[in-house]
């Protein structure tokens, strides 16, 4: 067994996980956050993405042992009890997610993205969701949805 | 005993029920108000208020929140993993199965043969498909064995220690070869060709006679998989009483519970599925997959089992679309309009039956396409090949078809020295159209969609 010692949605947590244990495995199993999702177990859909010290990554391909003393967000650290962040606040107006199983990586991908380009144009955007996939929603209505968070934190940053 | 019983006359019984205080109990229906019902039925071609409405979803914001429970987000106290042993052979006899290691294994709980399955067939219109295989391979995709272990890792690990001796068969792979009489048979002794269906409208020989061109054409489509982000998931469970719990991601519950009370040999009513958010079902979580697995495995365990496709087993034993190899065959007047079209389809199905009769029904009664045609005559055939399964995807057939019959009339248009846009104005239907197969159509917008297409994109200017 390996033990973990991490920063998990802003608190200190540790596991003590087999080595072979992928990061997705340890936050599904280990700490019950199922909001990552596994739907290709090799880096190609996205459904797994977490934000580690501020990066995007797929937690599938990363080992819980890789993230020993790091930074580690996942989409349930996203909201709090009164606020949504302005990113679910959007995909929920603009009906962004259909099945909403693609959901908790792209809303990841999204975050990760306006926290280093709080005006991203939609190729950019675009980009940055390139490593996202999405079966039912054809990606227009997260595009918008992300155009328009971007502006409400845009706003928020000002006032 | 029994004559000191007493049971009163159903008048009284009715009597006595209604007597205490009627006039204080809530009515079981609602009374009938005056309520514009004609007013709710929509007019053809008429715009609900929905349409152009932004509208959001109910569940819209658990998903955001990733709190939406899918099902392999739900664990059971004591639950274990299963995996499938896929055969990776198209056709073959299984000789022997010998469990013995795998069993052995620490942390493997069962193993699970189909020769254990009490009804091994299932299929929502042929029962067909054997939940796993126990005499004979039908495709590579099949499930030979499954294990129940603590585990998923250990599970994988001892599907490895299962040892299976196949004697290998002549797969036939090709819809066509597969129609031969020679052909090896997938599903001895019966004719590899299940499904057949013909549609007849005019007479196109006198069709063809009276052409001045005729074109013929062959188009094929290639097999398409699914791929919802969520892949098939299921978990069983019995209680104290031996009723069994499934919790799937099964799209048509209904359907899925006679299918797993035949195979299990239960009554219906003993079997209970939870289907909660499914993860993306584009007709590929039409039917039972691995349920009587996960049943069977929970039951010789006395717990909780959870089994979760890989994404290698989308692609290889879940449903896929029909590949469809499409002869068209059309004679055409001097100014493009369409006088006869004949029609065959040869539907790749796959080594079971799955959804391929209504694919065949739709692929068939479409395949002469949007246009108004007095002779037709179309034929399709679903023919049995050793390969991944093909069922229920988005259309039914109608995409397939579709490519073949608007590639048939760029092709003819091209020949005939006429504009595409133009050719497919002069044969489209129009309000009140009748099908190939008699049905007066409404709200027929063809035209007045293909122009203001044609308006927005600017068809006439790139072409000039």
């Amino acid at each position: 067994m390996t033990e973990v010692k991490l920063k998990l949605n802003g608190e200190t947590r540790t596991a003590s996980v087999p080595p072979e244990t992928t990061l997705l495995k340890m936050l599904r199993e280990t700490f019950g956050l199922t909001g990552a999702k596994l739907g290709c177990d090799v880096g190609d859909c996205g459904a797994c993405t977490v934000i580690v010290d501020g990066a995007s990554v797929n937690a599938c391909l990363m080992l819980a042992n890789q993230v020993e003393g790091r930074d580690v967000l996942t989409i349930e650290g996203l909201a709090t009890l009164e606020h949504l962040h302005p990113v679910q606040e959007a995909f929920e107006a603009f009906a962004s997610l259909q099945c909403g199983f693609c959901g908790p990586g792209v809303i990841m991908s999204a975050k990760a993205l306006l926290d280093e380009n709080p005006d991203p144009t939609v190729p950019e955007i675009r980009d940055a969701l390139s490593g996202n996939l999405c079966r039912c929603t054809g990606y227009t209505k997260m595009i918008e949805a992300i155009q328009d968070a971007a502006r409400i934190l845009r706003a928020k940053e000002h006032a | 005993m029994n004559d000191k019983l007493r049971v009163a006359e159903k008048e009284l019984t009715q009597e006595m029920l209604r007597d205490p205080g009627e006039a204080l109990r809530a009515p079981a229906v609602t009374p009938s108000v005056p309520y514009p019902i004609e007013t709710l039925v929509p007019e053809v071609r008429q715009q609900t208020p929905a349409v152009g409405q932004r509208a959001t979803r109910p569940d819209g914001r658990l998903h955001g929140l990733g709190q939406t429970k899918y099902i392999d987000d739900l664990a059971f106290p004591g639950m274990l993993h299963a995996k499938i042993k896929r055969a990776g052979i198209a056709s073959a006899l299984i000789r022997s199965i010998d469990t013995s290691a795998a069993e052995a294994m620490p942390g493997v709980m069962a193993v699970l043969t189909g020769r254990e399955i009490p009804v091994n067939s299932f299929g929502p219109s042929l029962q067909d498909q054997p939940v796993l295989c126990d005499e004979r391979v039908f495709h590579a995709g099949d499930g030979v064995a499954a294990v129940a272990a603590v585990t998923e890792d250990i599970a994988l690990e001892a599907l490895e220690k299962i040892k299976i001796q196949y004697e290998p068969l002549t797969p036939v792979l090709d819809p066509l070869e597969a129609m031969r009489d020679d052909a090896p048979k997938v599903h001895p002794p019966a004719s590899n060709i299940y499904s057949h269906k013909i549609i007849k409208k005019g007479d196109v020989a006198q069709g063809f006679a009276d052409s001045y061109r005729i074109f013929e054409g062959r188009f094929r489509t290639q097999m398409v998989e699914h791929v919802p982000l969520e892949p098939h998931a299921s978990i069983g469970m019995w209680d104290s009483n031996g009723r069994l719990t499934v919790y799937s991601s099964l799209g048509r519950i209904t359907l899925g519970r006679t299918d797993i009370a035949r195979t299990l040999q239960l009554p219906i009513n003993r079997v209970h599925i939870v289907a909660t958010i499914v993860g993306g079902n584009f007709g590929g979580k039409n039917e039972i997959t691995q349920e009587p697995v996960v049943a069977l495995l929970a039951k010789k365990t006395g717990r909780p089992v959870k089994a979760v496709y890989s994404r290698g087993e989308e692609f290889t034993s879940s449903t896929t679309r029909h590949p469809i190899i499409m002869d068209y065959k059309t004679g055409v007047a001097r100014d493009g309009k369409i006088l006869a079209r004949q029609v065959k389809l040869y539907l790749d199905g796959g080594a079971y039956c799955s959804w391929s009769e209504t694919t065949l029904g739709k692929a068939c009664i479409l395949s002469p396409g949007p246009y108004n045609i007095e002779n037709v005559e179309a034929e399709a055939f679903v023919i049995y090949t050793n390969k991944t399964v093909t069922g229920a995807m988005r259309g039914f057939g109608a995409p397939q078809v579709c490519f073949a019959y608007e590639s048939h009339m760029d092709d003819i248009a091209k020949a005939l020295g006429i504009d595409p846009l133009e050719i497919r104005l002069r044969n489209a239907f129009s309000e009140g159209a009748i099908s190939p197969t008699g049905q007066v159509l409404h709200s027929v917008v063809v035209r007045e969609s293909l122009e203001r297409a044609a308006e927005r994109f600017g068809w006439q200017e790139s072409r000039s």
